[in-house]
């Protein structure tokens, strides 16, 4: 492949962890709550998803070689995922009444009732939408571009969503009140915003957006109960990488997180070109830049931005 | 000599507004945070149109009273009532509704927000249109008209302040609490301010606040309270206050 197609490929997982970033992001940012269950959140999504297309079927046309029935059963994944998290929030979260370190704590246990629900109802094997899967799309691959129409329709939707995502925070009502909460709760309740129904629109928002991220990374890869709590600490990479708190350095760390995260086998045919002397050296470093490391590297890289910028990419310099 | 000086001014029959109801008062209040006590049978009272400082060494309780007032604080004891209406350990994002407005000492703007976006916050709990009162309150502070599209982070401490106060007018309340006006300003630019809080009062908004600054903070109020330990030591008008031996000496720094 060539960098144009790891690039490609990039994109396109960058869509899905950009996707979980926001939620977790902006749940953190205004409930001041690093919610440990967003990755099985995202889990829930791509399996309602999966049902509901068991379900509706294909209906009829295709849009990007992706039946309207999946298009049906993405909504209806985004909407599970956000009535879950909001039920979650009212019984659980809302009554315990404890500080970040408790809801932290509890969204541990929550995740693994998530994913045992799910575990019950499908086993723990992979599985895959029942979608046919399609060939690279012919007039990229002279380029190196092995992608395919489902990987455009994931990149596309990404792109909506966190269009969509920008409008509302930045143009209406909602969003306004959701900037000022994160920016300061105490004067947001003392300029008379009712707090509590922000918190739930933000709940909705982040868990809608996780449940399309996993809709998608069921798409990309495949469905299986841990699929999402494996992707949490990738997430959870992206929002630090670009600054806690901050949405929109959210949507930076996610992207990058997920370019760094396809990129590492174009990396390790850099290094293999590199004169590095002595040999073992060389030896070391290629084995360890492999697509196994993906993560480890991501990991490594998000430390070196930390220690140049230690609160992120869009992190102020001081608080 | 002082208790003769509180039961005089009670009455408050001789006051610039006597004779009326008061907007708030605060009634034998106990509160505090958590299992700490700070307000220990306090009782204040702001009648319609009048400016009220409170003064007192710190931890007297000054800015718990507005705390309690408003809701951040739930009474432990005795009542707060606007207008007559019992509003002790109502939600501030309630009580705002009611008619009342606050301004926090410090971090009291959206920096993240545009100074317009500060306004349109203010006014969440306002229906219909705002651009109207927006638009009377950038008339009335030509210093951040200005600047209406920044970010409120880049704003001075004098214009925070200001944007401090038209957030909280907005809503057009009729009794605005106000946390020490002049923490951490220049004397000039907290001139400005004491300036800017008497125009406000000048709308009809009766004002209750807290200020460290007595000379400046009494020198623009109607009356005054001299809080210490968590209850009212003395009440009475500036004058009274600034002229009596035992207060000076005790609260005022001699």
């Amino acid at each position: 492949m060539t960098v144009l197609g790891y690039l490609a490929n990039g994109l396109v997982f960058s869509s899905i962890i950009v996707l979980g970033s926001i939620g977790l992001s902006l749940v953190y940012s205004i409930a001041d709550f690093a919610n440990f269950a967003h990755g099985d959140t995202m889990t829930i999504g791509a399996y309602s998803a999966l049902v509901t297309f068991g379900a509706v079927g294909g209906l009829g046309g295709a849009v990007l070689g992706l039946p309207y029935g999946f298009f049906v059963a993405l909504v209806v994944g985004i909407a599970v995922a956000a009535v879950v998290a909001v039920a979650t929030e009212k019984l659980i979260y809302e009554p315990l009444d404890v500080d970040s370190i408790g809801l932290l704590i509890t969204s541990i246990g929550i995740a693994f009732i998530y994913r045992a629900v799910i575990q019950i109802r499908f086993g723990s094997d992979f599985t895959r939408f029942d979608v046919r899967p399609l060939r690279p799309i012919e007039a990229l691959v002279p380029y190196g571009v092995r992608i395919t129409l489902h990987d455009v329709a994931i990149f596309g939707s990404a792109v909506a969503l966190v269009v969509g995502l920008h409008v509302l925070l930045q143009y209406t009502d909602l969003g306004r009140k959701m900037r000022a909460m994160a920016d300061n709760p105490d004067l947001a309740r003392v300029s008379g915003i009712r707090t509590k129904r922000v918190k739930l629109w933000t709940w909705v928002i982040g868990a809608g957006l996780a449940g399309a991220g996993g809709v998608f990374l069921g798409l990309f890869n495949q469905l299986a109960p841990r699929m999402g709590f494996n992707l949490l600490l990738v997430i959870f990479a992206a929002v630090i990488l670009g600054g806690i708190g901050s949405v929109y350095g959210a949507m930076a760390g996610g992207f990058l997180i997920g370019m760094i995260n396809q990129l590492t086998p174009f990396f390790s045919n850099v290094v293999e070109a590199l004169p590095i002397r002595p040999n073992w050296l060389a030896t070391v470093i290629e084995n360890m830049i492999t697509i196994e490391y993906a993560n480890a590297i991501a990991f490594v890289i998000m430390v070196v931005v930390l220690l140049v910028r230690p609160n992120g990419i869009a992190g102020e310099a001081a608080t | 000599m002082s208790d003769g000086m509180t039961d005089d001014t009670t009455g408050a029959a001789e006051g610039p507004h006597g004779g009326t109801d008061p907007v708030l008062s605060l009634s034998s209040v106990d509160s505090g945070y958590g299992e700490v006590q700070v307000l220990d049978d306090c009782s204040v009272r702001l009648d319609p149109g009048e400016i009220v400082c409170l003064v007192g060494p710190n931890g007297a309780g000054k800015s718990t009273v507005l705390k309690t007032a408003f809701g951040m604080l739930t009474p432990w004891t005795g009542t707060v009532e606007y207008h007559g209406r019992d509003i002790g350990g109502m939600a501030p994002e309630e009580i705002v509704r009611e008619g009342i407005g606050y301004v926090p000492q410090t971090d009291n703007v959206f920096g993240s927000l545009t100074i317009d976006e500060n306004l349109r916050m203010g006014g969440v709990a306002r229906d219909g249109s705002l651009e109207e009162v927006i638009e009377t309150l950038y008339d009335r502070f030509p210093i951040i008209d200005e600047k209406r599209g920044s970010k409120a982070k880049t704003l001075s401490g004098g214009q925070r302040q200001v944007l401090a106060f038209a957030r909280a007018l907005v809503m057009e309340p009729d009794v605005l609490l106000i946390d020490e006006p002049s923490a951490g300003l220049a004397p000039n630019t907290a001139d400005d301010v004491f300036e800017d809080v008497k125009e406000v009062n000048d709308m009809d908004t009766a004002i209750l606040m807290v200020e460290q600054n007595v000379t400046k903070g009494l020198g623009i109020s109607d009356r005054g309270y001299v809080l210490d330990q968590g209850t009212v030591r003395f009440e009475g008008t500036p004058e009274e206050l600034l002229n009596d031996e035992e207060v000076s000496q005790l609260y005022l720094g001699g």
